[in-house]
């Protein structure tokens, strides 16, 4: 038997038990993701236009993400609201540095793996640069903005006469932990992932200079970067999105019979 | 009224930082030892359009670059560069681009373009927005963290470059305790906490990793292609469970800190508590993180192959074939990052409850 199936059905089992259902709806969540971009791989190889192949998948996918997972209606709402506003941001910061850093497509490095293949394809490959940052982005984004609205409604709902500066220095400190944890996750599935291209330089012995401008490193740096900026966005945004409906609302925030 | 002004404000701080450090890695080519050159004009000429065997259809064009030497003596020579309107190779480069130019006695030829700005650019915008939000002094210690870490991690590299017959799973299994003790003890001190922490945190590696090593062995690797693996200098399989424990590692890591984090804040309040209680509470803590976190892994893996599968698709290739090819060790580690993800929730709270409920009987003695 395939031993990735293998281990897939072990995954899913573990899931179960540990997670229950809550575990059932991740391995869901998974399963959707994948058909989505699926079908963004296909509408692009197709030839439609890419950028808004991908805002709408984008879309598709925040919204699986975010409902996917149980909760208050209003932290969804504000959850999904600042995930969208952070990836347009960030994919605007990956367009330009698509822009700048022209990191599309391969180098000699990869020319065993490209052996027999016709690179004249058609398909403008700086377009798929921005569509990987912004999708390597998507989930670390939707993720980080419902912890942080969710834990912050919990702030509010278990301490009946918070003030808002109280509130704020709750943030800071969820804040600054799910900053943290997502960080080094981010880090070290970059050092893992690039191991082999890694110890690849060090054996042609790249010098510095090359070493800091290699189009495949800088664009996994890159693309790890810009994970990272849009989490502490949407820490940010969230924040600054409940603090104000709370400021405006009070504790009304707290009422669901509106929605 | 004035949140927003203060908002708007901090936000404008970091453009004007971002800003400045793009332009000012814009003028460290003096820093290089090799020339670097700035395209001053292009002019295109020699256009035709290219069809292949799968019928695709592309543009060729060759592009009449003059680069003004920068760090040499200022002069301006000519170079020709060849681009394929898909760019999978090549690039397209525009007045005012920056490139690093290699010199063949006395000709120039194109090496790559300049990234260092935008990279620093990019740190710049992470690095001022992290300080502004959380402040300094929380940061601090994750900013150095992490660059320890990468330093611990090119030393490794270099070693592992260098070092002939080094047993590489064992040496990637030390690097990476290492790495987690450092992350650990850095945020959290030389604590009981970062102790549990960084025990669950090996033992759940571990676990996953090898689980992964049992089923392949079990199934004998079918439908596991270590072959697919690119840059390979060195024999695959090693490598790929090194890179596996490193990035177990970075997403449990912080998993059962957050578990521990909150078991130890459940003792403080009221020591007295029995085995299942911190069990139950250490349970829905993990179980609040996990999705989130198989989820991150699971969108950056399949966002990174989406070149290469519609590259393979354009070249007459079906799905079975690219899921072989392409995605395969991805999907492995994938799953095997998830299961290490799931496994460090029962991991971590039974190893904490069990130290908690220990610690409070040796107290009461």
């Amino acid at each position: 038997m395939n031993s990735i199936c293998v281990l897939i059905i072990i995954l899913l089992l573990s899931l179960m038990i540990v997670g229950g259902q809550q575990g059932l709806k991740t391995f869901l969540g998974l399963v959707l993701n994948f058909f989505l971009i699926f079908t963004l791989i296909i509408l692009v190889n197709w030839g439609f236009n890419p950028y808004i192949v991908m805002a709408i998948i984008s879309l598709m996918i925040l919204s699986v993400a975010i409902y996917l997972s149980a909760g208050r209606a209003k932290v969804m709402a504000i959850a999904w609201q600042s995930s969208l506003v952070v990836t347009t941001v960030v994919g605007c910061l990956s367009f330009l540095t698509q822009h700048f850093a022209q990191v599309q497509g391969y180098t000699l490095e990869n020319s065993d793996e490209l052996e027999g293949l016709s690179l004249n394809i058609g398909i403008n490959f700086s377009h798929l640069v921005v569509i990987v940052m912004v999708i390597s982005a998507l989930g670390a984004i939707a993720e980080a903005s419902m912890a942080i609205t969710a834990d912050l409604f919990e702030v509010i709902e278990r301490s009946p006469d918070i003030t808002k500066e109280s509130l704020s220095e709750h943030a800071e400190t969820i804040g600054s932990q799910i900053l943290g944890t997502a960080v080094n996750t981010l880090f070290f599935g970059m050092l893992g992932a690039n191991i082999p291209l890694l110890i690849w330089y060090l054996r042609l012995h790249y010098t510095l200079a090359e070493f800091i401008n290699a189009k495949l490193l800088v664009m996994e740096v890159a693309t790890m970067l810009l994970g990272m900026i849009g989490i502490l966005l949407s820490i940010w945004l969230s924040t600054y999105m409940v603090e104000r409906r709370y400021q405006k609302e009070g504790r009304n925030l707290l009422d669901e019979s509106d929605v | 009224m004035l949140i927003m002004k203060k908002q708007l404000g901090r936000l404008a701080i970091i453009a004007v930082v971002t800003i400045l450090a793009f332009f000012f890695a814009r003028f460290d080519s003096f820093l290089y030892s090799a020339p670097v050159g700035q395209v001053t004009a292009v002019k295109q000429t020699s256009q035709e359009s290219t069809t292949d065997e799968f019928g695709n259809q592309d543009g060729q064009y060759t592009q009449n670059l003059s680069v003004k030497l920068l760090n040499r003596s200022g002069q301006t020579v000519k170079i020709q560069n060849q681009v394929m309107a898909s760019q999978t190779m090549t690039t397209n480069y525009e007045v005012g681009d920056q490139i690093l130019l290699k010199e063949y006695s006395g000709s120039y030829q194109i090496d790559t373009i300049k990234r260092d700005s935008t990279l620093l650019a990019l740190v710049a915008l992470l690095v001022t927005a992290t300080i502004i939000y959380v402040r300094f002094k929380k940061t601090s210690f994750l900013l150095l963290s992490v660059v320890l870490n990468a330093a611990v991690f090119v030393v490794a590299l270099v070693v592992d470059v260098h070092v002939k017959s080094l047993p590489v799973v064992l040496w990637f299994s030390l690097v990476a305790v290492a790495l987690a003790a450092l992350s650990l003890y850095l945020v959290l001190g030389r604590s009981r906490q970062a102790h549990i922490t960084l025990v669950a945190t090996a033992i759940t590696t571990a676990l996953a990793v090898f689980v992964m090593w049992f089923v392949l062995l079990v199934t004998g690797g079918i439908g596991v292609h270590f072959e697919t693996m690119s840059f390979v200098t060195q024999v695959p399989a090693p490598i790929f469970y090194a890179q596996t424990i490193i990035g177990v590692l970075g997403a449990v890591m912080d998993e059962s800190a957050d578990i521990v984090a909150g078991l130890f804040g459940l003792y403080r309040e009221s020591p007295h508590r029995p085995f299942k209680d911190y069990w139950q509470a250490g349970l829905s803590v993990g179980r609040e993180i996990l999705g989130t976190l198989t989820n991150v892994l699971f969108m950056i893996f399949i966002a990174e192959t989406i070149p290469m599968v519609i590259l393979m698709l354009r070249n007459g290739n079906n799905w079975s074939y690219i899921l072989d090819q392409v995605m395969n060790l991805g999907i492995l580690q994938t799953v095997v990052s998830a299961l290490g993800i799931v496994w460090a929730v029962p991991v971590t709270a039974g190893l904490t409850a069990w130290k908690l409920r220990h610690q409070e009987e040796e107290a009461a003695k």
